[in-house]
């Protein structure tokens, strides 16, 4: 029988990097088709973001925010409740923590400390966030779903009233807020790349939630409750409150990824849309298969793909929208459990089957 | 009507469902025409499997299906019923607010001008139910009838159909014994007026009495068919577990101590507002078994959820060692005390896609000794579950595979032990061997009389299989429609058909009768 689980798991692996080649497939079909010079477009697809140090490192910077938005998803994703509400949460924790770097930057606290200001800000803004949502399902027992997806709203039209009537900067050419100060942002890790520290504490972040999904009781208890709620209150534990907390916990992740992306790539706080790193972690979260461990990984290849992407935006005239359709595809084939599911039968059966005759053999 | 034809034939049916498990290899049986044919085995042995193969519900690997002598394949239940083969599930199919007609007639109705014509409708239905002597009213509604005649209904659905073969799914489980022979009587003249039956069973007193011949399966495999008059019961039962099982289970009289659930004047009104469970009052004492009979759906389930926390009530009060339960959280009520095997336990009992350890320790991976400062002690909780594998004998390749991979007896076998060695003085055993093979069963209730004489703990047990009730249990209650109606002071004493009186309300005892039983 555990025979069966291994070629489960396997299979699950497999079934993933099937449906990346078959969506690649499909692009280049498409590029091949749109394009006069396929072969360059679709080299520099595939191999422009590998081609120089800066580009290789411009991957790991686009990963960070992925990475927390990702993890964010991980929570909502195991409690089964489609929380989305960690793409405002995105924005609110870059907003308000660009408001307090400029409230401290001329106060003598220091930098490091501005920083974590900064951040922790960031965190219990995401938390807000999804805290919202989480407590009108269980509480009222208003779709979860419907109630997030329009909170993002009004977290958007909430940051950008903030943006356009407490920090914006009457002197700067667009609509910016102040400058955040030199002191808050985050140092680069590797010269000549984009690179910031933000990846460290992701990489923490990403540590840190597998160690409370799989060590600690909190995680057992968002596990059970989420694939089996009536059993988790016929063995005592606290369903609502852990289906509260989960996605309290989880929503920091993600205005944390806001607060951390704001201080670390831009001078300024300008967002005046929804970043989409939201809806972009609930995609990792399903191609990592809810595990936070798989996050970064998953995150690595949806960011390989958006800058490859966009290279091919920039020296041709194809539109970086086209990996849309890529990612389409990809989610697709992983989220359609029954993808090759007929592959998976047989194995496991002449598994079985195998199994069944060396028994009666031996018998 | 004596007719040697064969009615149907399964060959060398092989099935292995996705996870790898095993349900039938190279089965063979076949049923004549004018024949009760029984198909007994242990729950995992492959019975329902086999029969949902028959019956389209899943495809086979290997194997050939006859029907009347011509080979066919058998794609969906649409497909099995137009070929002639009707089932009636164990969990009725029936749609509740519709009439006897309406239900029997249901996909088939006869039409006039385009529209259904209700009363042609209602005169098939009446024809078929007095043909067969089922006393049915045609124009009576699903959801007022009785258990045993809503399985006549679910019986008139298939042969209104068509059908030549029926297969019936355990189906003597939800009725009393009086009920039962009815239903035998019927059986008998639809097996004259030539239809084939196959019917599945764990009752061996039923098979013998009812049945002609009989297969017997056995973990997947076929130990083959016999005609029912070369076998006895403890041959059979030889045949199906290999080995003799015990249906006495031996006990020391029991010494009742100290009072640990007492319920008192307890009111349930369920969500629709009907009193469910109507002023029910008892005490059990410790080092004693308390049973509960009677026929499903006649309150049981709502005590259970009452009692365990699942479910809040309306009236009275429930003290477990002395503490009133109400209001309160099931964790806290766990910690004083309860532990509860419940009824289902696919859906409440476990979490079936978790492992075998983590099933083990939902309920005490937070207490201290199971912890390792912030984090659960895995070391710890190896240790616990390997014991538990051992002791409860629960068969699996390894603590980490997850639960849905094992076979019902031992799915139960890990929801058992964990409950019983919870640490609480007070079980609470809600059909704890229902739909589990005969040697876990066996197991399950010597475990269960064994704790509580020797730990001197108190338990509650709830089940519709009399025999059961009537062994493990010291004192025995009845329940119907939400009331105690009848209190006995020595289970054993009590006979199935006197139980029976009281479970459809024959007989009710005065509460004078049964003051000081309670």
């Amino acid at each position: 029988m555990n025979k069966t689980k291994r070629i489960e798991n396997t299979f699950d692996i497999v079934r993933i990097l099937i449906a990346i080649a078959v969506a690649y497939l499909i692009a280049l079909i498409i590029l091949a088709l749109i394009s006069d010079d396929p072969l360059n477009v679709i080299g520099l697809f595939i191999a422009g973001p590998f081609s120089s140090k800066k580009h290789i490192g411009d991957i790991f910077t686009r990963m960070i925010p992925l990475i927390f938005t990702g993890l964010c998803m991980c929570f909502v994703y195991a409690i089964n409740k489609f929380n989305l509400a960690g793409e405002g949460a995105v924005n609110l924790g870059g907003c308000l923590a660009a408001c307090v770097a400029i409230a401290l930057k001329e106060t003598s606290v220091p930098g490091w400390l501005c920083i974590i200001l900064c951040i922790i800000v960031g965190a219990l803004a995401g938390m807000l966030s999804n805290a919202i949502p989480a407590i009108a399902d269980q509480v009222f027992h208003a779709d979860v779903c419907v109630i997030s997806l329009m909170l993002n709203y009004i977290l958007l039209y909430f940051t950008t009233f903030i943006l356009k009537n407490v920090i914006k900067d009457q002197g700067a050419a667009v609509t910016a807020s102040y400058k955040l100060g030199s002191k808050v942002k985050l140092p680069k890790m590797i010269p000549g790349t984009t690179i910031h520290i933000g990846l460290l504490i992701a990489i923490a972040c990403v540590v840190f939630v597998a160690i409370l999904f799989y060590k600690m009781p909190f995680g057992y208890k968002m596990r059970a409750v989420g694939i089996n709620p009536t059993f988790a209150k016929y063995i005592g534990i606290p369903v609502t409150s852990t289906i509260i907390l989960a996605q309290i916990i989880g929503g920091s992740f993600a205005g944390m990824g806001g607060a951390v992306q704001i201080l670390g790539m831009f001078p300024r706080y300008k967002w005046e849309s929804l970043t989409n790193y939201g809806f972009d972690g609930l995609m990792i979260a399903v191609l990592a298969r809810k595990n936070p461990i798989l996050v970064p990984i998953s995150a690595f290849l949806i960011a390989y793909i958006r800058n490859g992407a966009d290279l091919v935006a920039t020296k041709t005239q194809i539109p970086p929208e086209f990996v849309s359709i890529i990612q389409g595809i990809i989610i697709v084939l992983v989220a359609a459990e029954m993808f090759l599911s007929g592959w998976k039968k047989r194995l496991i059966f002449n598994a079985a089957r195998k199994d069944l005759n060396e028994k009666e053999a031996k018998a | 009507m004596e007719t040697h034809k064969e009615a149907l034939k399964m060959e060398n049916i092989t099935k292995i469902y996705p996870n790898g498990f095993v349900a039938n290899k190279g089965i063979t049986f076949s049923v004549m025409e004018g024949e009760i044919h029984a198909l007994v085995g242990e729950n995992g042995a492959g019975k329902t499997t086999l029969m949902k193969v028959l019956f389209g519900m899943e495809q086979a690997q290997e194997g050939k299906i006859y029907v009347g002598g011509k080979q066919v394949k058998i794609t969906s239940p649409l497909d099995a019923i137009a070929k002639g083969v009707g089932m009636v599930h164990q969990h009725f199919m029936l749609v509740p607010s519709m009439t006897v007609a309406q239900n029997v007639t249901l996909g088939i109705e006869p039409r006039r001008h385009g529209l259904v014509d209700n009363a042609a409708c209602i005169k098939m239905t009446q024809d078929l139910s007095d043909k067969y002597e089922f006393g049915l009213d045609a124009t009576a509604t699903v959801a007022d009838l009785s258990v045993g005649l809503m399985q006549k209904v679910e019986i008139l659905k298939a042969l209104a159909k068509g059908a030549k073969v029926l297969i019936l799914d355990e189906p003597t489980a939800v009725l009393t014994p009086q009920e039962t022979r009815e239903l035998f009587k019927q059986l008998k003249l639809l097996k004259e007026n030539g239809h084939s039956i196959i019917f599945i069973s764990h009752k061996l007193e039923e098979v013998m009495e009812l049945c002609d011949n009989v297969t017997i399966l056995r973990h997947g495999y076929c130990n083959g068919s016999y005609p029912i008059s070369d076998l006895d019961e403890a041959k059979l039962s030889r045949l199906m577990v290999g080995r003799d099982v015990v249906l006495k289970i031996e006990k020391a009289d029991p010494k009742p101590g100290r009072p640990i659930l007492e319920v008192r004047d307890l009111e349930k009104l369920s969500d629709t507002g009907k009193l469910v469970l109507d002023h029910v009052s008892f005490t059990i004492r410790e080092g004693e078994v308390l049973g509960i009979a009677g026929v499903e759906g006649n309150g049981q389930s709502f005590l259970s959820d009452c009692i365990s926390g699942m479910q809040r009530f309306d009236g009275g009060d429930i003290l477990l060692n002395g503490k009133s339960i109400a209001g309160r959280k099931i964790s806290d009520i766990r910690e004083s005390g309860m532990s509860n095997i419940p009824e289902d336990r696919m859906t409440v009992g476990c979490v079936p896609t978790m492992s075998i350890m983590d099933n083990v320790m939902a309920d005490r991976f937070e207490r201290r000794e199971n912890m390792h400062g912030l984090f659960m002690d895995k070391k710890k909780a190896l240790k616990i579950t390997d014991d538990l594998i051992k002791e409860f004998e629960i068969s699996c390749d390894d603590r980490s595979e997850a639960i849905r991979l094992l076979s019902g007896g031992n799915i139960q076998k890990v929801v058992v032990a964990r409950e019983f060695t919870s640490g609480a003085n007070f079980v609470l055993a809600n059909q704890p061997t229902r739909g589990v093979d005969v040697g876990t069963a066996e197991m399950i209730r010597k475990y269960l009389v064994r704790q509580v004489r020797e730990q001197n703990i108190a338990s509650l047990l709830i089940s519709a299989d009399l025999n059961e009730v009537l062994e493990v249990s010291d004192r025995l209650l009845v329940m119907r429609q939400g009331k105690i109606v009848a209190a006995f002071p020595k289970a054993n004493m009590v006979s199935e058909d006197e139980l029976g009186e009281y479970m459809l309300g024959i007989k009710t005892m005065t509460p004078d009768e049964m003051e000081g039983l309670l």
